[in-house]
């Protein structure tokens, strides 16, 4: 009969299942579901895993060991999505990648179904966490902490760590995912951590400085002055930025119509 | 005190006065028809001790109101200026509020809005204040602060003003990531129309020095590790397009002589944009007259850049003596496949990579996968699809195992215009307003603007 394993959503429950699924049943035809989302059918013994660290570790040297650093990180990213056969394509990717001659170049199989799969979610997954690294907008707290906050689609947070991290190394800085309600969190001089499961305190985060004010004055001025008028172009503006992400950008918080020049 | 010093006191002063957000107003609107505003060209790690890094392919951080994409904090060190181009609103002639900023203003704002991820970095230009020296010395006290005082690793794009001492500009490029000088216009009879203070020579001098420092400073890099780098994104410059007579083919000579003698990273063209009335300037686009910027043609003059740069086209098969400007309808590509229909079609199987890279519809990404899926077996027109090819163009030019797609197709000049017309071509968001990242013509559709861009940015 075959396997499903059932896990949690978060890395650590797709990696302990990962490991699970691949210890007991990679020979066999065997899948992985979420706990919270399965629809459970005939004929399938569902097997509920134990989520532990361990497990989480041993996978990743397994991935990288066999698939080399590349797959890897198209694996990695591909988890980071939301969709609800993200951990099952994943296995049936490593149960495949020993079937072909080298398996380090699995990811090339673009034609296999689960591989095609990954490296979809990837891309849509690395697309988005692209876009943010661009429009991400930090402010400055009253404590000195830069802060920001946006809204993902995925879980892309753990995609920003070494580029600001590297970009602000002296600055505590934090990125709040208000859609998964996760932070990632970066002392000075410290290397990034993800939090989640912490509730962050809304009132703290609108407590800006002064000089914040006229920072985020001076880039709306900026802002506006730039555009030249005999070239305006709404639609492409939109093209290039969507709509969605202007919520959490200050220069398209239209400050209740006050021009600021 | 040294005479450097001297003068960043006395730069100081300028800006006294003024509060920062009108001079932000000023000269930012002022540096606004500058049209190179990427942030691409090097790739480089934070070190721990400041802040910023860079990345090859350049980061956007906005779209502004026109489209145009957002990188850098673009702005002029001052309006002043002792020179009279026509065609620039900072002309000395011009009565227009003036304003200069001081060097820690520029490095504060530079700051202030790389650790909010506002930016990528600096574009500094400027006009001319008492002199090219005494304004880039002006500058290099502002780059050196930015740099050395406030630790900042993240971008610098400066302009370079013609005249400049050597040294000060060799100073100079060593702060900064990419230099440009404007060449402005296309001629030097041009030049001398619009531009009375600048002539051709002294343009291409600090180009050329730019040049030749870069390429002692790769063996300098190559042989110490740690020798600080010499403008490392390379140099760029630009031409305003339609404020005199040259046509197409008198442009694109000039930006392939550029890329050929000077080694650009890019040339840049910006439809002029109508700022002062005067009698030397065209009346088509000046102000009230109707007509707004040519933007159609500044977007083939882009086209062919391309050709030139990624597709192995030289400019005189694109355009010459009796076709010296680009076709309204076609883009440049088409345009010279349908005028060489006696190298069509081509086999998908058997042609040369160049060859390929000439058919409409074949970018240079689905070239390369053709050539490297035929080893593995027949490429079929089903895969060329897949392969980001645009068939819809590529039909009338391909054949796959000596079979075109339809055999209705027939290799005949009117057949194939009436028909690429009908399939229709893929503006820009058109003419209304060119977007530099979505210069979306060579159809791979396997590209997205992103990707594009990384190759627009050089
Ligand atoms: S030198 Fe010419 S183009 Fe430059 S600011 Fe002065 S007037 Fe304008």
């Amino acid at each position: 009969m075959r396997k499903v394993y059932l896990c949690g959503q978060t890395m650590n429950g797709i990696y302990s299942a990962l490991y699970d699924a691949w210890k007991s049943s990679r020979d066999e035809e065997a899948g992985i579901a979420f706990t919270d989302t399965v629809e459970h059918q005939l004929f399938c013994e569902y097997v509920e895993v134990v989520e532990d660290r361990r497990k989480g570790v041993a996978v990743d040297k397994l991935i990288r060991d066999h698939l080399g650093e590349k797959a890897y990180w198209d694996i990695y990213h591909a988890l980071l999505s939301e969709d609800a056969k993200r951990a099952d394509a994943v296995f049936h990717v490593l149960q495949d990648a020993r079937a072909v001659k080298d398996s380090k170049r699995i990811m090339e199989h673009l034609t296999n179904p689960a591989v095609g799969k990954v490296f979809e979610l990837k891309r849509r997954v690395a697309n988005e966490a692209h876009l943010f690294l661009e429009f991400i907008r930090f402010r400055e707290l009253e404590g000195g902490v830069m802060f920001s906050e946006i809204s993902p689609r995925n879980r892309v947070l753990t995609c920003f760590g070494d580029h600001f991290g590297n970009r602000f190394p002296l600055e505590n800085w934090m990125i709040y995912d208000k859609t998964h309600k996760e932070a990632l969190l970066h002392r000075a001089r410290a290397p990034w951590i993800l939090i989640s499961g912490e509730e962050l305190d809304e009132e703290l985060t609108k407590r800006v400085t002064e000089r914040e004010k006229e920072f985020a004055c001076l880039w709306r001025g900026f802002f506006q002055a730039i555009a030249i008028e005999e070239r305006r172009n709404p639609s492409c503006q939109r093209t290039h930025l969507p709509l969605h992400f202007r919520k959490d950008m200050l220069e398209f918080d239209d400050m209740g119509g006050v021009e600021v020049f | 005190m040294n005479g450097m010093e001297e003068k960043r006191m006395a730069a100081d002063k300028i800006g006294i006065g003024m509060p920062i957000f009108e001079k932000l107003k000023i000269l930012s609107d002022a540096a606004k028809y500058d049209v190179s505003c990427t942030s691409s060209g090097v790739d480089r790690q934070g070190d721990g001790t400041g802040i910023g890094n860079c990345h090859a392919a350049g980061i956007c951080h906005s779209f502004a109101a026109d489209g145009r994409c957002v990188s850098l904090l673009k702005i002029l060190f001052t309006n002043e200026c002792i020179f009279d181009c026509k065609y620039c609103v900072n002309r000395s002639s011009n009565d227009v509020e003036r304003t200069s900023f001081t060097p820690d203003e520029v490095c504060t704002l530079t700051i202030e809005f790389y650790r909010r991820n506002y930016i990528e970095g600096l574009f500094l230009s400027s006009g001319i204040l008492k002199s090219p020296n005494y304004t880039m010395e002006l500058i290099y006290a502002t780059l050196y602060k930015l740099r050395h005082t406030y630790h900042f690793q993240g971008y610098i794009h400066v302009k370079a003003i013609p005249g400049t001492d050597a040294e000060l500009i060799r100073r100079i490029g060593f702060l900064a990531d990419r230099m440009s000088v404007n060449l402005e216009l296309p001629t030097a009879e041009s030049l001398r129309l619009l531009a009375p203070h600048k002539t051709r020579k002294n343009i291409l001098a600090p180009m050329r020095l730019v040049q030749n420092a870069m390429a002692e400073n790769k063996q300098e890099v190559a042989l110490y590790r740690n020798a600080p780098h010499f403008v490392p994104a390379g140099q760029s410059t630009q031409m305003i397009i339609g404020a005199t007579p040259e046509n197409d083919y008198q442009i694109l000579n000039v930006a392939e002589s550029l890329y050929q003698k000077f080694g650009l990273k890019r040339v840049f063209y910006s439809a002029y944009v109508s700022v002062n009335k005067d009698a030397a300037l065209p009346v088509k686009y000046q102000e009230g007259a109707g007509g707004g910027p040519p933007l159609l043609r500044e977007h083939r003059l882009y086209q062919a850049d391309w050709l030139l740069r990624f597709y192995r086209f030289e400019a005189h098969e694109l355009l010459d003596e009796k076709n010296p400007n680009f076709n309204v309808l076609l883009d440049p590509k088409c345009d010279w496949a349908i005028r060489h229909l006696e190298q069509f079609p081509v086999e998908v199987n058997k042609a040369g990579y160049e060859m390929l890279l000439r058919v409409p519809g074949v970018g240079v990404k689905s070239a390369l996968r053709i050539v490297k899926a035929r080893r593995m077996g027949n490429v079929k027109f089903e895969d060329l699809k897949r392969m980001g090819v645009v068939l819809k163009r590529a039909v009338y030019f391909l054949t796959c195992n000596g079979r075109m797609m339809y055999p209705s197709v027939k290799i005949d000049e009117d057949y194939i215009t009436r028909n690429l017309l009908n399939v229709g071509e893929r503006l820009p968001d058109s003419v209304t307003g060119l977007s530099y990242r979505q210069l979306s013509l060579f159809d791979d559709q396997n590209f997205t603007p992103r990707t594009l861009q990384n190759i627009v940015a050089g």
